[in-house]
């Protein structure tokens, strides 16, 4: 018995050292470690042996079995290995060429801020309305508490197309749209283009604003204050200072400047916020009672606030955007980048 | 407006720093836009003692002085005619940078060392004169630093004032509030107390004011006065603000414009007719020559200043030249009054001159400042011109209205500003700034505004000054409570947002063009006279005569762009733009604003897609027609129909790649290939396709509705055609005619081939066609399909005048 568990061992390894292809190697398994194996048979013969003789032989015929599997085992790894070592040395196949990638197009700068813009406001319930590019002196101005010959007119470089109609110099025109055609509560968000004849470096004759502003009795400046709160700290972060300081728009009242802490410098005073820590970032206020008489509604018995962003002025701070002018050449070298 | 530190602390205690008082006038509603030491580049001029003098051994014009810096001596090399021995001048030392720019050097000239640069007063930035060095003969030593001398240091705030706040025009308005937040008072040099009482009578002159515009004139003569250069602390004043001294006179009354906010004017009184002052408008026909030498034409609305004749003055904003104070005048007639706003800006407008007198007046001017700002002057021109002032004069304050007293309610106050505010809070911050307050209960404060607070109208004028007074950040932050509500939904900006999101995926870019554009482009495109897109709306005041109009279309902004990007070499190009064009109204009316989506094509099918794999395969009328389809199926508009009529092409299109769309047999846009001539014109050398598609028209379509279709349960059978047929058949027409053929197991027609040459005749071509078929019944057998598909080989073969290929 001993003598047969040793000499099929010997052959086992002789015949597994001789193997060299994968597909010999199922063959080999059955032939050696099988059900119907000689090894098997040997095994299921053990029993027969004497009783004190049995539990060495029972060990050798285990060891044995132990070895074999691992040989086999190692045999099977390194054949496999040599056929990997194989096959990627005659692959055609290279993943270092680049995949069939598709074009995919990006919104304009613009368009992707005014979008966050208008999403925050929409997250807290104010609805969307968009008008008119071309707006009446009427609804620019006068609606606005700017009678002609005020001051404040200087304040827009005006694009005319008659003597009553423009290019709307900000979207505030939308407040006394909306608000003359509905009653409160309100709480609107107007985006839009908006056009002044001033061209420089941080100037174009064309840009972009946000409107908004909510109506209801007994709202307050402590109101606003908590609403662009929110806004600022969605669209920056959470840990952005903001300072409100007075201002006046003819339109509000008080009317207030909100800025930020500089995005660039952390607040400490650097180019872009002219040393001062503090970037400007929209204009607000409480709707002044000329307004409301204006639409219909009775200041006495509703508050509100409005307040209107510049969206290229946000972008410019959000992706670092240095020159004004850039948005409006469509270079695909820029549009790319957003 | 300027104003400097030093300037400020002669009437306030001022005891914060300038970066500080900077930062509380914008809190406080004065945005600071620039503070700026001046003179900060002369730390290195110093006062220096010419010791000797001596010919320039190798220049005629230049002399070497040997001069003294306190201890030290060194050699200048200078050319100016009066450099000699025992001048006090002003001497630039290496390094010293002048308002110029210029930086001094050690150097040598024509061989000579010369270690600085003896100063005139233009090159230290305090005049323009330049016939020499300068004469510091009141000095007798040297050594000290010429701006601690001249008392030049100093620092300038330039506030960018708001409209409403006229009174902070001044030195004076910006230190009432200064002294509000400092806690410390203001002291004016001239105050209500020290204006002697003016009664009119017995004078030589007269006024008369014929209008209401002009609610106070009030005016003096002054005598023997000495027309002459001012004194350097009052050029100083203005040159520090970034005035031009002119002379004592001219001086004296810019001065007090800048310290008090009220602008006055001096008139030549031997030049005036009659010894008149006449306030009344302008007389048709009448002309005045103003200060600035150009000859205004004057409208009957214009308030002017008259002499017994003629005009002398555009109330209110200039001068004129015909009684303006010259180097012989001896006589003033010195004017300080109050305008109209509403009148002065018209008037200012209408000559388009703004001047520091009508930007005050526009904006209100305190009325009861003239006799002040007039008592001030007349004070300094007996100091600085030896003037003599005739004791009495004309206050004439007619036209003065006092401030009508506000109601102010602490609890309105509270709603509007979310706080709790007690009477007693609000009564003292106002007190602060100079509003007299009256508790006439709990609720109730009746204010009084000061005569300079032309902006204090209404009680919400007051409930801002409140919060302003108060500091807005110390105002809570809150939400406001609300009645929850549906928000407002708009149907154009849902469709806006789904095409953005379907062309980006389609590898776009989105644009965004101006909206007023070149005339010129529309002939470009080779659009007909009476096409209605050349009817467009113009500018009155176009920035630009390539931005004088409102777009008619998109196209030709789009164009440039691809101009523009293949000139920096990008010319794989996927482009498109949302936006509005413009029809101009009937008369004065609003155009009508539509929205349309254009796009444009150029170069490699799928830009940035690697080489290796797409190649440099172009883009065609395929892509540009597949967008369409993909765009308008993916949003569900079904009914889509293509009119490929070849008349009515657009001019600007080539006549065979042209394409009219339509969406449920309502006109939509079009597609097509840009004529090679068009963009010649247009500097562009590819191929470009457009797609044009009027969303307003897209957004009136019918969208399908969702609905779900049962799953099919059998399998299908493909079956492929191949018919050869004539160049002229649309391929098109065949695929419709399989599937208007009535035969019910159609599932699918699929062009799969269309192939010329080879074994194909000339002027034909083989068109491969994939049918599938399927029954919702049960698997379809041979014999049905081959009995079906006979059928179609028919329809193809006889309508089509084709053969059958073999496969």
């Amino acid at each position: 018995m001993e003598e047969e568990l040793l000499r099929l061992q010997k052959e086992a390894c002789r015949d597994l050292a001789a193997l060299n292809d994968l597909k010999d190697l199922e063959p080999f398994r059955v032939q050696y470690l099988g059900r119907k194996s000689e090894f098997t048979g040997l095994m299921r013969k053990l029993g027969q042996a004497a009783a004190e003789e049995r539990p060495r032989l029972g060990k050798l015929a285990n060891d044995i079995k132990v070895d074999l599997e691992n040989r086999f085992a190692a045999k099977k790894t390194g054949l496999e290995d040599a056929v990997h070592a194989e096959t990627i040395i005659t692959s055609t196949v290279d993943l270092t060429m680049p995949g069939r990638t598709f074009p995919l197009g990006k919104l304009h700068p613009v368009t992707q801020i005014m979008e966050e813009i208008c999403a925050i406001f929409e997250g807290m319930g104010f609805g969307v309305a968009e008008g008119p590019d071309v707006e009446t002196d009427f609804y620019n101005f006068e609606a606005l508490n700017i009678p002609k010959h005020h001051p404040a007119r200087d304040m827009h470089d005006t694009f005319y197309i008659n003597e009553s109609l423009l290019l709307r110099t900000h979207t505030s025109p939308m407040q006394a749209r909306i608000m003359e055609n509905r009653q409160p509560p309100l709480r609107m968000i107007a985006p839009g283009k908006v056009y002044r004849c001033d061209s420089d470096i941080t100037h174009t004759p064309m840009f972009h604003q946000v409107e908004g502003f909510l109506v209801d009795r007994k709202v307050s400046f402590a109101d606003l204050r908590g609403v662009l709160g929110v806004f600022i700290a969605r669209m920056f972060d959470e840990r952005t200072a903001i300072r409100a300081r007075p201002s006046f728009f003819p339109f509000t009242e008080p009317s207030a400047e909100i800025d930020i802490a500089c995005v660039i410098c952390r607040g400490k005073g650097c180019r872009v916020c002219k040393q001062t820590g503090w970037l400007e970032i929209l204009g607000a206020g409480m709707i002044d009672p000329e307004v409301f008489k204006q639409v219909g509604y009775d200041p006495e018995e509703y508050s509100g606030f409005a307040f209107g962003l510049g969206v290229e002025r946000i972008a410019m701070l959000k992706y670092g955007i240095n020159d004004i002018r850039l948005y409006y050449e469509n270079d695909l070298r820029f549009l790319s980048q957003f | 407006m300027k104003f400097t530190f030093d300037w400020l602390r002669q009437f306030v205690d001022v005891n914060i720093t300038p970066q500080e008082l900077a930062d509380r006038l914008t809190m406080a509603g004065l945005e600071v836009d620039a503070v700026e030491e001046i003179f900060a580049g002369l730390g290195k001029v110093k006062v220096a003692e010419i010791l000797s003098v001596s010919p320039h051994p190798d220049a005629d014009r230049l002399v070497v002085c040997q001069v003294s810096v306190g201890e030290e001596k060194v050699q200048i090399v200078c050319g100016a005619p009066n450099a000699r021995a025992g001048l006090f001048t002003a001497l630039a030392l290496p390094g010293a940078v002048l308002p110029s720019g210029m930086t001094i050097k050690k150097s040598k000239i024509r061989g000579q060392v010369s270690q600085g640069m003896l100063c005139s007063e233009k090159d230290v930035g305090i005049s323009d004169s330049h016939s020499g060095i300068m004469e510091l003969t009141w000095l007798h030593e040297s050594g000290a630093d010429l701006a601690q001398v001249l008392q030049l240091k100093d620092t300038v705030i330039e506030v960018d004032l708001t409209p409403n706040r006229p009174d902070c025009a001044s030195v004076m308005g910006i230190g009432r509030e200064t002294a509000a937040f400092c806690g410390t008072s203001l002291t004016p040099p001239v105050t209500a107390q020290d204006i002697p009482r003016l009664t009119g009578e017995n004078l030589e002159f007269s006024v008369t004011v014929e209008h209401g515009d002009c609610p106070r004139y009030a005016a003096r003569l002054l005598k023997n006065v000495k027309i002459g250069p001012s004194p350097w602390w009052l050029k100083k004043r203005l040159l520090s603000v970034g005035q031009r001294p002119i002379n004592n006179v001219v001086d004296v009354t810019n001065f007090v414009m800048l310290e008090y906010g009220q602008p006055l004017h001096a008139f030549d009184f031997k030049k005036l007719r009659g010894g008149a002052i006449v306030v009344r408008r302008a007389r048709a026909g009448e002309t005045l020559t103003t200060l600035d030498n150009a000859q205004r034409t004057l409208d009957p609305d214009m308030l002017m200043i008259c002499d017994a004749e003629r005009p002398v003055a555009v109330a209110g904003v200039m001068g004129g030249a015909n009684s303006e104070v010259d180097e012989n005048t001896t006589e003033v007639l010195l004017e300080s009054a109050c305008f109209a706003p509403v009148s002065v800006r018209r008037t200012a407008r209408r000559l388009n001159l703004a001047t520091e007198a009508s930007y005050r007046f526009e904006r209100g001017v305190d009325p009861q400042l003239p006799p002040i700002a007039m008592e001030r002057a007349v004070r300094l021109l007996c100091q600085v011109a030896g003037a003599e002032v005739i004791a009495d004069g004309v206050d004439y304050a007619a036209g003065v209205k006092d401030n009508e007293p506000i109601k102010l309610r602490v609890n309105r106050t509270n709603d509007l500003l979310g706080y709790a505010f007690k009477a007693e809070e609000i009564t003292g911050m106002l007190a602060a700034i100079e509003i007299g307050v009256k508790q006439l209960s709990d609720d109730t404060l009746l204010v009084t505004p000061p005569s300079f607070r032309v902006d204090l109208e209404r009680e919400i004028d007051l409930i801002e000054e409140v919060a302003r007074l108060k500091g807005y950040n110390e105002f809570p932050q809150t939400m406001p409570l609300v009645p929850m509500s549906a928000a407002w939904q708009d149907q154009a900006r849902k469709l806006r947002q789904d095409i953005c999101a379907a062309m980006t995926a389609l590898g776009f870019y989105e644009a965004i063009n101006y909206s007023f554009v070149n005339p010129r482009h529309l002939d470009m495109l080779g659009l007909a006279e009476d096409d209605a897109r050349k009817r467009t709306v113009q500018l009155l005041n176009p920035l630009a005569e390539d931005q004088s109009v409102l777009r008619s279309m998109l196209l030709p902004g789009l164009l440039d762009n691809v101009r523009r990007n293949v000139s920096y070499q990008v010319a794989d190009i996927r482009l498109f733009e949302i936006g509005k064009c413009f029809v101009p109204g009937p008369g004065l009316e609003q155009p009508e604003e539509s929205t349309y989506l254009t796009a444009v094509l150029s170069g490699r099918r799928l830009p940035g897609a690697p080489l290796l794999h797409t190649g440099e395969e172009k883009c065609d009328i395929y892509d540009v027609k597949g967008v369409i389809e993909t765009l308008l199926a993916g949003l569900g508009f079904p009914g889509i129909d293509f009119d490929i009529a070849r008349e009515a092409v657009e001019p600007y299109c080539e006549s065979d790649t042209f394409a009219r769309v339509a969406v449920q047999g309502k006109a939509l846009g079009c597609f097509g290939r840009i004529a090679t001539k068009v963009l010649t014109d247009f500097g562009i050398k590819p191929d470009v396709y457009f797609l044009n598609l009027h969303l307003d028209a897209l957004l009136a379509a019918t969208k399908n509705t969702k609905q779900f279709a049962q799953l099919p349960k059998f399998p299908s059978v493909k079956w492929d055609i191949a018919v050869v047929v004539p160049e002229q058949v649309r391929v098109g027409e065949m695929v419709e005619s399989i599937l208007h053929s009535g035969i019910a197991l159609i599932e699918q027609v699929e062009l799969f081939d269309v192939f010329r040459g080879g074994a194909i005749s000339k002027g034909m071509k083989s068109v491969a066609i994939k049918v599938t078929y399927r029954s919702a019944e049960q698997t379809l057998d041979d014999e049905t399909v081959v009995r079906e598909h006979q059928k179609i080989i028919d329809i193809l073969l006889t309508r089509f005048n084709g053969q059958l290929r073999e496969v």
